[in-house]
Order: C-alpha cells, then sequence, then structure tokens
C-alpha cells in the first residue's frame, strides 16, 4: 500500500539526489559532456567557501537561539495557560509558512527610509539605511520565518509532561520559579533541542531572505546563495552540487537526531 | 483578594507577551498589505489607492492560473499517494515501518535549493518528457507528501477501529467498509493536509525558482520575487505579493471557518 508514495520518492527524490550526488564528484560543468571524475571539489570547497559557511552558520545559529527565546514562553503559555483565543494565536503560526519570500519582502518595507520603523530608529540616531542591509534584520526575518517549527516542537514535548510532576514539586514546598526550573524546563529539553536544529536545518535553505534583506555583503555569501551562483551562473555544476551535498548531509543528520530525540511521536 | 488580583496581572502578562509575537508575525503582511493600498502621492501624503492592481505585471494573471491549477493537481496528486501510506503505517505493524517513513520524510528535510539543482539534472537527463506542467506537479508533490501524510496520520489515530469493526460484522467487504465508514470519518482530519499542501505549494518559490529553467513555467511567486528584484519596492510588486498572499490567507481563513483547528493539531501545530 505504501508502494505509490515510496515509488514517486524514488523517483523524484532518491534518483535526483543521488544524481546530484555524483556530479558533486565531477569536475566543472564535464558532467553534461564526458565526465572527468575527482574529489577536487570537496578538497577546495572549505578554503573557498569558508566565510560562505560560516556566514551561513552563524546566521542560522542566531537566528534558531532567538527562535527558542521567543518561541519557549509562547509554546508553554499556549500548552498551560491559554484557553481564549487560542485558536487565532495558532491561526497566526500558520502565516510565516507562507513563504520566506513575503516575510523578507514586508521586512524590507518596514524598514526601507520613510516606515515606519526607519522612522523610530532614526529617532533613536541609528540610519536606518545602515538598519535596512544588516545582520539584525537579516536574523529577524530568519528567526519568524522558522517560529512556528520552534512553538510546535516546544509545544509537543511540554504537552507530554505529566502536571502531576509540577504539582508534587509545589506539594513539596518548591515555588512555581523552582518548579518551573527544576522539573518542567529539563522534561521540555528534548522540545528545544529539536526545535533549534529544525529552524537551523530549514534557515540554511533560506535564499530569499538573505538576499533581500542582506543587501551585498551578508546576503550573496550564504551557502544557499552559492548553491546558485556556482551552479547556475559561473556553471561549475561539480563544485554547486558538493555544496548542496554538503548542505544535505548536515540537514540529514540534523533530521536523524530529531527523530531520535522525539522518540516516534508519529510512528 | 489580593491573589485573585495578582492572577489577573499574569494572565494580562501572558496575553500581552503572545500578542507581541503574533504583532511581529504579522507586521510583514501587514507592511505589504499597507504599501498596496496606500500610496504616496506627489506631495508625500498618503492616499488609498487602488491603482496598483491595474498596473501589476502583464501576465501575473495568467501566471496565478498556473500556480493555482498546479497546486489543485499537487493537491489531489499528494492526497491520493498518502492515504494507503498513512492507513497502512497506523493500522498494520510490519518490518521497516520506521525505515519507510524515515525514507518518506526525508525530502521534507533537503532545502528547496539542493532539491531544486537535482531535480534540474534529473529532468534534463532522465525525465525530459516532465519538462512542463508535470515537472512542477511531480516536484511539488514529492516535496510536499509529507504534509500530507502526518495530517492523515493523525486523522487515523483519531479514529476508533469499533465503527470498521462493526461494519465488516454487517457484512460489508474491506474496499466498502473503507469507502462507506472511514474515509466519511476521517474526511476532516484529511482536508487540514489538503490545506496545507494547497497554500505551501501555491507559494513555493525556491524550488521553483530552480525548475521553471528546465520546465520553462513561471509561476506567480516567481514573478513576485522577479519584480522585486527588479522593480523593489513600488506598489505594484506589493499589489502582487498581496494578491498571492490574500489567497492563501483566505483559504486558511475559510478553512479553520469551518473545522476549526482541531485537525491541523498534532501535525504542524501544538
Amino acid at each position: 500500500m505504501t508502494l505509490p508514495g515510496l515509488l514517486i520518492q524514488i523517483f523524484f527524490f532518491f534518483i535526483p539526489l543521488s544524481m546530484l550526488f555524483i556530479m558533486s564528484f565531477t569536475l566543472k560543468d564535464s558532467f553534461f559532456f564526458t565526465p572527468i571524475f575527482t574529489a577536487e571539489n570537496y578538497l577546495r570547497l572549505f578554503r573557498i567557501y569558508r566565510i560562505d559557511l560560516q556566514n551561513t552558520f552563524f546566521l542560522t545559529s542566531v537566528a534558531a537561539t532567538l527562535d527558542i527565546l521567543l518561541g519557549y514562553p509562547f509554546a508553554y503559555f499556549m500548552v498551560r495557560k491559554v484557553k481564549r483565543l487560542a485558536d487565532v494565536f495558532r491561526a497566526i503560526l500558520i502565516i510565516p509558512l507562507f513563504g520566506e519570500l513575503y516575510i523578507a519582502y514586508g521586512l524590507l518595507y518596514l524598514i526601507l527610509p520613510g516606515g515606519p520603523v526607519a522612522n523610530l530608529l532614526e529617532t533613536l540616531g541609528i540610519p536606518a539605511l545602515e538598519a535596512l542591509y544588516s545582520l539584525p534584520t537579516t536574523i529577524l526575518a530568519l528567526a519568524l520565518y522558522t517560529l512556528p517549527f520552534v512553538v510546535y516542537n516546544i509545544g509537543v514535548s511540554l504537552q507530554g509532561i505529566e502536571r502531576s510532576y509540577e504539582e508534587a514539586a509545589r506539594c513539596l514546598g518548591a515555588s512555581p520559579t523552582q518548579a518551573f526550573l527544576r522539573i518542567t524546563l529539563p522534561l521540555s529539553l528534548p522540545g528545544v533541542v529539536t526545535g533549534w536544529l529544525t529552524s537551523f536545518g530549514w534557515n540554511l535553505g533560506a535564499y530569499a531572505i538573505p538576499i533581500l534583506l542582506g543587501g551585498p555583503i551578508i546576503g550573496t555569501r550564504v551557502i544557499s546563495n552559492q548553491i546558485w551562483t556556482t551552479s547556475l551562473v559561473v556553471s561549475d555544476f561539480g563544485m554547486g552540487s558538493a555544496l548542496g551535498v554538503i548542505v544535505v548531509l548536515i540537514t540529514m543528520s540534523i533530521f536523524y537526531i530529531v527523530t531520535r530525540l522525539s522518540r516516534g511521536v508519529l510512528v | 483578594m489580593k491573589s485573585l488580583k495578582k492572577e489577573h496581572v499574569h494572565t494580562a502578562l501572558v496575553y500581552l507577551y503572545l500578542i507581541i509575537v503574533s504583532i511581529l508575525i504579522l507586521m510583514p503582511l501587514a507592511m505589504t498589505l499597507f504599501r498596496a493600498i496606500f500610496t504616496q502621492s506627489e506631495e508625500g501624503k498618503l492616499a488609498i489607492s487602488i491603482e496598483p492592481y491595474f498596473t501589476i505585471s502583464e501576465g501575473f494573471w495568467d501566471k496565478m492560473q498556473v500556480s493555482i491549477s498546479i497546486s489543485l493537481v499537487t493537491v489531489a496528486l499528494t492526497t491520493a499517494i498518502s492515504l494507503p501510506v498513512a492507513y497502512g503505517i497506523v493500522k498494520y505493524d510490519f518490518r521497516g515501518k520506521k525505515l519507510i517513513f524515515t525514507l518518506l520524510n526525508g525530502v521534507w528535510y533537503v532545502p528547496g535549493i539542493t532539491y531544486g539543482l537535482s531535480l534540474v539534472l534529473a529532468y534534463y537527463f532522465v525525465y525530459k518528457f516532465l519538462l512542463g506542467f508535470w515537472g512542477f506537479v511531480a516536484a511539488y508533490s514529492t516535496g510536499f507528501m509529507l504534509l500530507s501524510l502526518l495530517t492523515q496520520i493523525v486523522a487515523f489515530r483519531n479514529f476508533d477501529p469499533v465503527f470498521e469493526e462493526a461494519a465488516r460484522c454487517l457484512g460489508a467487504g474491506r474496499l466498502q467498509t473503507f469507502l462507506r465508514v472511514t474515509l466519511p470519518l476521517i474526511g476532516p482530519g484529511i482536508t487540514a493536509g489538503v490545506i496545507l499542501v494547497l497554500v505551501l505549494s501555491l507559494n513555493e518559490f525556491i524550488t521553483a525558482l530552480l525548475i521553471s529553467g528546465p520546465t520553462r513555467i513561471k509561476t506567480a511567486p516567481l514573478q513576485v520575487f522577479t519584480d522585486i528584484r527588479h522593480a523593489g519596492v513600488r506598489p505594484f510588486v506589493a499589489a502582487e505579493a498581496t494578491i498571492l498572499q490574500l489567497v492563501s490567507l483566505a483559504i486558511v481563513i475559510v478553512y479553520l471557518k469551518f473545522f476549526g483547528t482541531k485537525y491541523l493539531r498534532g501535525s504542524i501545530m501544538i
């Protein structure tokens, strides 16, 4: 019964990905003519693209951390406190799923000279143009993009915690803060880790946000943009796909850890 | 009395936090909407104008049509393909179940840019017949199958097998039971996956950007991206982005009005 599902994944996911893997071992665009096999792409990759890898990992890890800080209280309140309007907040969390393109574009308007935030920044003495193509804006956009996944992951792990544990701690004389720090927080850590990793993995592939908000300095020197430029602009398909393979290896190992940590919530 | 007051302050703070984060999330959408409605006149005054909607790029509506038809076909295909998978995963215990689920999940964790690049290769070399409309459908169906699968698994989980057993006892065949008892009962649960795949495939951008080369099809989000790159923050670009977002929002709101968030929980929502 699972056959059609498996077949479509094999034909349109595994075969293409294997081709990408093979291509990553060929020189430049030789894959399209007579393939010249070499491991050179991988040897040169870390030297040439060190800055891009660093930039990407920096952006994504800071965004993921910001996501945890924003998302943990959100998930906690949703699971434990909120009854009224809960559906409205849930619905709002769907909006980032529309895509990074709109988030980037909307923020562009917000910070552009003449926009509301630009005016605020000017009164604070920060030139708005500096904020436009800057690190904080890019990170905020990335964080907003992946916030729903973080809230979901943390929420699921919070839902799995028996309330009686907390009550027991309270009965034994712990203050609410103590009960939270000693009981709830440690028990929800798997959710925090999976949330962080999911956000990190998703943002590795973000393309529109860095390019539209990061400007010429940050925006072009991230892996996603280099995959595009290297393979489709410079036509160095070998190197481009090697970069792609590296990204897939990272996200796949993240996926592996996440499934291990979430202990088969679904299967 | 005092503790009651404290509780009220607590609740107020909780809601305040949730509202602030919600505003952060809604901000980009609200801003685009604002810019697509209010146009600055030459004296620098803001005025409501629907002019941007008449100056959007030529062919945008055609692309919108293409996008919508791709999405609809994708939704039909993913739902049909993942339904038996979800049923099998929930109902039966078999060896390698975890492995199969993991294999089906994989594509969700591969960034769009890499996935798109690998598809470009595959389309050029192997699946030449897919250079066109079906190239998009195949890519989207593969990429979004997991969403449909997850919501269906949740739906089957919440379904009480007693109804099925009763139907079987009363002499219904396997297929008959599935069509007349199981399907109507889990139907609303399936709609959750339908809505997610519909909205996400309508807005998919990065994979589309890559496969638009070999397939020679441009979807509406690609037009928006091209216009952002070329025309920047002009009102007509905001109008295009708004149209796409409002269509998606309308789909989501209509869905939530009918079904609420019940069926979405457990797959992407807490």
